[in-house]
């Protein structure tokens, strides 16, 4: 078994690695990387703007914002593809390629999700550090620009890299709307072997593991440096060395 | 120059803030004393409206800062009346120096250099010209405390006000701290300071305001308060304050 599995990486790396790149479209492992990272970079500003407004006063910007998160986490990943993938043609007239359409139903998944963790991040901090930058006379804009925010991602950065783990697992499901990604190169290798199922798949685990693996092993060395940060370092070695 | 105004502030029925009538004139020293819950702190946080009042006004240079005002003219104003908290409340994530260039340069647009060349002079004013590049976590409470009241003076502001300054200050560090406070008021600095230092209150104050339950009970120089107090409730408070 584990010599039909070599045998199957070795005929068919390429194809996980990158798809039928560049005679086709990319796929394998870049293109779930590519969406992946697409989509956290992109769910990201979105989520700090759904956050901000979950936290306003207005109730215009609240009521929307809040009506989504709670949409979106109402619903599975998969019918939020299904009407992204059916939707759009219907309502703007084009056509949508898979990749893009993944692309927009994860920004909008995962940037949902995120909000709640950038939200969680701001309310977490001292309500003194609001204060402060109030009784200088910072506006709410500058308050969170240049006091609020900055604290509250990096102490987010770890969660951040968690909901990438979890964009990772999720463009999967790229699957059934034709994403070539790393799981579609599986099942295309699959199809053609017939035979082989458990190996194809376990190799396929296997890759998803490595990746996701190494990203939460990321996260947890990110956690641990942050809090030694948070604890005041350095200050016994300055001392000495005056 | 802060004016309260027949002032104030309720929590549902109970009353934070019972009818308080005051003045602190420019220049003056105003040390406001009092058991713990008498609400010290709220008066002292209206006047940069952290805390909102139910009825009366709090006039900050002939200004009611609680009147419905923009936004933009109430950061105007608040970024006149330098506040020092229990809690520092500096920002862990700049380095010392850049607590006290931040709101110059972004909420005064004055040029970074600029600010950098009055911060360095602040920090060295507060005695911590050779922390500027350290971040808060590596400041003891009492340096915290200095760097906290230099970004506040960073902002030029006619006057300050300071919340309880020492309190959260080991022993060892609140002489420093007071230090730079009698050398602010030496310099002529309209200060209003909510403090449990009667040593302090003594030796700087003009006048000692005594509150308890939201009212402001007494006023006088520190040589009547302390010397003789009129309101029984001041007298309980200053013999309990001798008997340890």
């Amino acid at each position: 078994m584990l010599s039909n599995a070599i045998g199957i990486i070795q005929d068919n790396w390429l194809l996980l690695l990158i798809g039928q790149y560049p005679n086709g479209p990319l796929g394998g492992v870049a293109a779930t990387l590519l969406l992946s990272v697409l989509a956290i970079l992109l769910a990201f500003p979105f989520s700090v703007l759904v956050a901000l407004a979950r936290l306003s006063h207005l109730w215009a910007l609240r009521i929307p914002a809040t009506a989504l998160v709670y949409g979106v986490r109402g619903i599975p990943l998969l019918m939020i593809i299904f009407w992204v993938y059916f939707m759009f043609p219907l309502l703007f007239g084009i056509s949508v390629p898979g990749f893009a359409t993944m692309l927009c139903t994860l920004v909008l998944y995962e940037g949902a999700f995120l909000s709640e963790v950038v939200r969680a991040g701001i309310t977490a901090l001292p309500a003194g550090q609001m204060d402060a930058a109030r009784a200088l006379g910072h506006s709410y804009g500058s308050a969170m620009r240049f006091v609020i925010l900055p604290q509250a991602l990096v102490n987010m950065l770890p969660s951040i890299l968690s909901q990438f783990v979890s964009t990772i697992q999720d463009t999967t499901l790229g699957y059934v709307i034709n994403v070539p990604e790393l799981t579609f190169a599986a099942n295309q290798i699959n199809n053609r072997l017939l035979t082989k199922p458990f190996e194809v798949f376990l190799i396929l685990a296997l890759t998803y593991y490595a990746i996701c693996f190494s990203l939460t092993q990321l996260a947890s060395w990110l956690e641990r440096s942050i809090a030694t940060r948070r604890a005041g370092p350095a200050m016994p070695k300055l001392v000495l060395a005056q | 120059m802060i004016k309260f105004q027949a002032v104030n502030k309720f929590y549902g029925d109970y009353c934070a803030l019972a009818d308080i009538n005051e003045n602190v004139a420019k220049g003056e020293v105003v040390v406001v004393c009092g058991p713990s819950g008498s609400g010290k702190s709220t008066l002292i946080r209206t006047v940069n409206r952290l805390e909102e009042i139910q009825s009366g006004e709090v006039l900050f240079n002939g200004r009611n800062v609680h009147a419905r005002i923009k936004s933009a003219e109430l950061n105007r104003l608040r970024s006149q009346i330098g506040f020092v908290f229990q809690s520092f409340n500096l920002f862990p994530h700049l380095s010392a120096l850049d607590n006290v260039i931040l709101s110059p340069w972004r909420v005064n647009a004055v040029s970074r250099a600029e600010a950098r060349d009055r911060a360095m002079a602040l920090l060295d004013r507060v005695g911590l010209a050779n922390r500027a590049l350290s971040y808060p976590a590596q400041l003891s409470g009492g340096q915290q405390q200095r760097v906290a009241i230099a970004r506040a003076l960073a902002m030029e502001p006619p006057a300050m006000l300071f919340d309880e300054p020492t309190s959260a200050l080991d022993p060892e560090m609140v002489g420093e701290v007071l230090a730079v406070m009698r050398s602010l008021a030496k310099d002529g600095m309209t200060m209003m300071c909510v403090t449990h230092e009667m040593g302090f209150a003594r030796d700087v104050a003009d006048r000692v305001w005594f509150m308890d339950a939201g009212r402001i009970l007494e006023t006088g120089t520190p040589v009547e308060f302390f010397g003789a107090p009129q309101h029984p409730r001041a007298q309980r408070f200053l013999s309990d304050l001798r008997s340890h």
